[in-house]
């Protein structure tokens, strides 16, 4: 039988990729189809598909910039022509860089590269940089957040040495800003911006964690929330009513099983293919 | 004495970032008739006090062959140039001004170095101490470091192979671009230089 993404969503596997698989797994969670496809397939067969998600990883081993060499294979041709016509993208951490480095994000000049993400700026430390942060979910109607309330904090895990959104045109950043294109920003656990770190964990510019296009079917996100879709992902150190339920299921393995904080993203995702797309 | 120190380095095995890079230009982004070999080097510019280039060289020489955050003799080759005072010191066993790819005939090439620098992130100040701390009778006032491209490009003139180099690396679009975020990162051309035909 052909090969058919109808009703499923796509999981690009780039070489050196490498959360392809529970970032699948976090898509089965809320009641969808997803399949892998390698970079080098057929394009075509993406027409059929529900959404993309470019997922994180090392594509070509972050050689020369993260994300910069996938952003030039063919098949970003036909996700620019998907994109272009409203069809819902997400890119987690490196697939967020790959998107960023496609001009696709922020995409007020499609194609354009109008951010880059750099290398973190931290305290005391520099290079790649693991823990948990919060998001304030914010801004403008996005696919992927669109289960998630207006400054609504949301718990997710990061791990990324190159993540801090920056760009050196300030008319690109007021655009975003009065788009509402900043989606996810890095707060405290009480909803509070702030720019220091750890709050802000990378130094990025308005603190920005997950950046949406204009008509809000795209969105570049550098936590991943694959890795917080099931409450045993939760780490026991997690503040908030989060870490909470998290410690009380602690032996519960039917508890254990249930929903964590990330799965919003792709429940999300769900809401929209049943309203109707 | 104020002087000049410039150091590169590059690895001794085959450099598979700059094979990517050669990689992507010529088969996805249509650089193929253009882009004739590409090396890159890290590379650090410093100004440096001390009482002579000969001495000066001696010191730093001395510090980056023990220190791995500038090179490691099992992977790297480095040269590395002091003048000053109208002397000149050098070290290292890599003739940077011989260190050419092997590539294509045919046709004017032009070597052009493309010297890449992040912006922000406080690098080079953090060079600058690491040497300060253990330099002897020298003091490193002034550092700017990145990676230098050498890139060999066919071209009519040094004109055309600057402008075909900087259309290579200078990210602008998706397709436009790929060396470089200028977001982030500066750039500059530091040398281009005909060569012979290899």
């Amino acid at each position: 039988m052909a090969r058919s993404f109808k009703d499923k969503v796509a999981i690009i596997q780039f070489p050196g990729v490498n959360c392809e698989y529970e970032t699948a797994d976090a898509v089965r969670s809320v009641g969808l189809g997803a399949d892998l496809l390698r970079w080098n397939e057929d394009a075509a067969l993406l027409e059929d598909a529900i959404g993309v998600i470019v997922p994180g990883g090392f594509s070509y081993q972050d050689r020369i910039r993260a994300g910069v060499v996938s952003a030039k294979d063919h098949i970003m041709d036909k996700l620019s022509e998907l994109a272009a016509a409203g069809r819902p993208i997400l890119g987690i951490c490196n697939g967020a860089q790959v998107l960023v480095e496609s001009g696709f994000i922020p995409g007020i000049h499609w194609e354009r590269v109008d951010l880059a993400l750099a290398p973190n700026v931290m305290e005391d430390r520099e290079g790649y940089y693991c823990s948990w942060i919060h998001l304030l979910h914010g801004g403008t109607d996005c696919v992927w957040t669109s289960a998630i309330g207006n400054e609504k904090v949301v718990p997710a895990p990061i791990a990324h040495a190159e993540g801090r959104f920056t760009t050196d045109d300030a008319a690109v950043l007021e655009e975003m800003k009065k788009n509402g294109q900043i989606v996810l920003r890095y707060c405290t656990q009480a909803g509070l911006i702030d720019s220091s770190f750890p709050v802000n964990p990378n130094g990025s510019l308005e603190n920005m964690a997950g950046v949406c296009n204009r008509e809000g079917n795209v969105l570049a996100m550098m936590p991943h929330p694959e890795r917080a879709s099931w409450l045993r992902q939760v780490s026991e150190d997690l503040g908030g009513e989060w870490g909470m339920k998290r410690r009380k299921a602690g032996g519960d393995s039917g508890k254990m099983e249930t929903a964590g904080p990330g799965r919003i993203f792709f429940e999300s995702l769900k809401r929209w293919k049943e309203g109707g797309e | 004495m104020k002087t000049e120190a410039k150091l590169w380095v590059r690895l001794k095995v085959i450099d598979l970032v700059a094979q990517t890079a050669w990689m992507t230009l010529t088969e996805k982004m249509g650089f193929a008739g253009d882009l004739c070999g590409m090396l890159r080097y890290s590379h650090w510019a410093m100004e440096v006090e001390g009482e002579s280039a000969g001495a000066v060289c001696e010191a730093i020489d001395r510090e980056i062959r023990m220190d791995s955050t500038f090179t490691n003799q099992n992977k790297h080759y480095y040269s590395l140039a002091v003048s000053g005072g109208g002397d000149e010191a050098s070290s290292g066993d890599l003739r940077i001004d011989r260190d050419f790819p092997r590539g294509e005939s045919g046709g004017r090439i032009f070597a052009c170095d493309l010297f890449v620098s992040e912006q922000g992130g406080g690098k080079d100040e953090g060079y600058a101490s690491r040497l300060n701390a253990r330099l002897d009778g020298a003091k490193v006032t002034g550092m700017k470091s990145g990676e230098v491209w050498r890139i060999l490009v066919r071209a009519e003139d040094a004109e055309e192979a600057a402008r075909k180099v900087e259309e290579m690396a200078v990210t602008r679009t998706r397709k436009h671009g790929l060396l470089l975020n200028p977001h982030y990162q500066a750039f500059e051309f530091i040398g281009t230089a005909e060569i012979d035909g290899q």
